[in-house]
């Protein structure tokens, strides 16, 4: 069960790096006037008061979503997110005010809240790491961004690592399998035998790339000069 | 004297590339660990368990004084970006305010690494921190302030008993880390 998460996790943070080849299948828009479009949606569904302008927030999303045609969108997990929060809120609103009046508010204010994070999502799943690492170098700091796309590249590789650090110790008989984790006392075991040896896999593995960058003269620049695949 | 003050005091805000990456990794880790772990509780706040025993991790293991803020930022960047948080842009916000209550317990505390007390205490701060930011939430979209207030303190409450349990796993990294002299 925990091999097959990894299994997936790594398949998903590997493709990441192929989508660039991929086709949008969507108005192929800048990444710039992209990230722009999301923060704007996302502020105006914080400022929406009222049901019109909530309503036209909404169909301005919708124009977006068919526009950008993102692709992956886990409807269930959204719907379930959606459903949870509204029924919290919900709640809490016919409770405060003792009768169902409550409950056009409350249904107002988790769609709003809904609304003003849906368009990052959208943003996200139409947009390439490569093509969001990219982006952040021209607003982040070089260094920070090089470390940024650098951990990002290299995450499935640890992760990889991890994973044969998890099953070594799982055939030396170690209690760290899920059902073994169910049990909260078995949880220092997981520490002990993965998590340690996992941090100091990481630590060798910066101390790898820090110096490979060393030898390449990173930081001779202020900016990066080079990018894969270019 | 002042020059040696003065190189000691850069020397404290150098961040080497080595320990950069190693902050980038534990940044990028607090997301995938949230994404492949999820534990579907329905229980608001078990996610902090994992936020806060990673940016602890980041700042125990390096010696830079802002390595808790650092990934934090890293980490709230990353989750926005990838799509993995429900928060939009807010959740560097909510990343970086936990990271910077952690650093400022390092910087008061400076046996705080080495104590569970300690470390249960600083990590209940951090998860603190989420009513802070799940009451701005709230209250930027108008949400009634007594319902804003009881949801917000709810989504704290469960942030702050996971927080510690992440928070309390801390000590024990960091000593095996030191038995091992891999960090000094």
């Amino acid at each position: 069960m925990a091999g097959d998460r990894f299994s997936r996790l790594h398949t998903t943070l590997a493709r990441g790096s192929h989508h660039d080849n991929r086709p949008d299948k969507g108005i192929p828009l800048p990444v710039g006037v992209k990230m722009l479009l999301a923060l704007t949606l996302s502020c105006l569904a914080f400022l929406a008061r009222t049901e019109t302008f909530l309503g036209m927030v909404t169909a301005a999303n919708l124009l977006v979503f068919v526009l950008l045609r993102p692709q992956g969108v886990s409807w269930w997990r959204q719907g379930r997110l959606f459903v949870f929060q509204t029924t919290v809120i919900v709640v809490l609103y016919i409770l405060r005010f003792g009768s169902l009046a409550g409950v056009r508010d409350g249904l107002l204010i988790s769609w709003q809240l809904f609304l003003a994070f849906w368009p990052t999502m959208v943003f996200a799943k139409t947009t390439s790491q490569a093509k969001i690492v990219r982006a952040m170098n021209r607003i982040m700091p070089s260094r920070m961004s090089f470390v940024m796309a650098t951990c990002l590249k290299f995450a499935p590789h640890l992760l990889e690592e991890v994973r044969d650090i998890y099953e070594g110790q799982v055939l030396r008989g170690a209690r760290i399998l899920p059902k073994d984790l169910a049990r909260p006392w078995n949880w220092p075991d997981l520490v002990h035998c993965v998590v340690v040896p996992a941090v100091v896999q990481g630590m060798a593995l910066a101390g790898n790339i820090a110096l490979a960058a060393r030898v390449r003269d990173f930081g001779l620049h202020s900016r990066r000069t080079c990018w894969p695949g270019d | 004297m002042m020059t040696r003050l003065s190189a000691r005091f850069c020397e404290k805000f150098r961040l080497p590339l080595k320990d950069a990456l190693f902050l980038g990794f534990c940044a990028v880790f607090a997301v995938l660990t949230r994404v492949a772990l999820r534990l579907h509780l329905h229980i608001s706040g078990h996610a902090m368990i994992i936020k806060v025993f990673f940016l602890m991790l980041a700042r125990g293991s390096t010696p830079c004084l802002y390595g808790a803020s650092f990934t934090a930022l890293l980490a709230g960047t990353a989750a926005m970006f990838l799509g993995f948080a429900k928060a939009g842009p807010l959740i560097i916000v909510k990343y970086l305010v936990t990271g910077i209550v952690i650093d400022a317990g390092a910087f008061l505390l400076p046996m705080l690494f080495r104590s569970y007390v300690l470390c249960a205490l600083v990590a209940g701060a951090a998860s603190s921190t989420k009513f802070f930011t799940a009451y701005g939430i709230n209250a930027l979209v108008g949400m009634d302030p007594v319902v804003n207030l009881q949801r917000s303190l709810l989504e704290a409450a469960g942030a702050v008993v996971f927080g510690v349990a992440g928070g309390l796993m801390v000590p024990m990294v960091v000593r095996r880390l030191k038995a091992y002299d891999v960090i000094k």
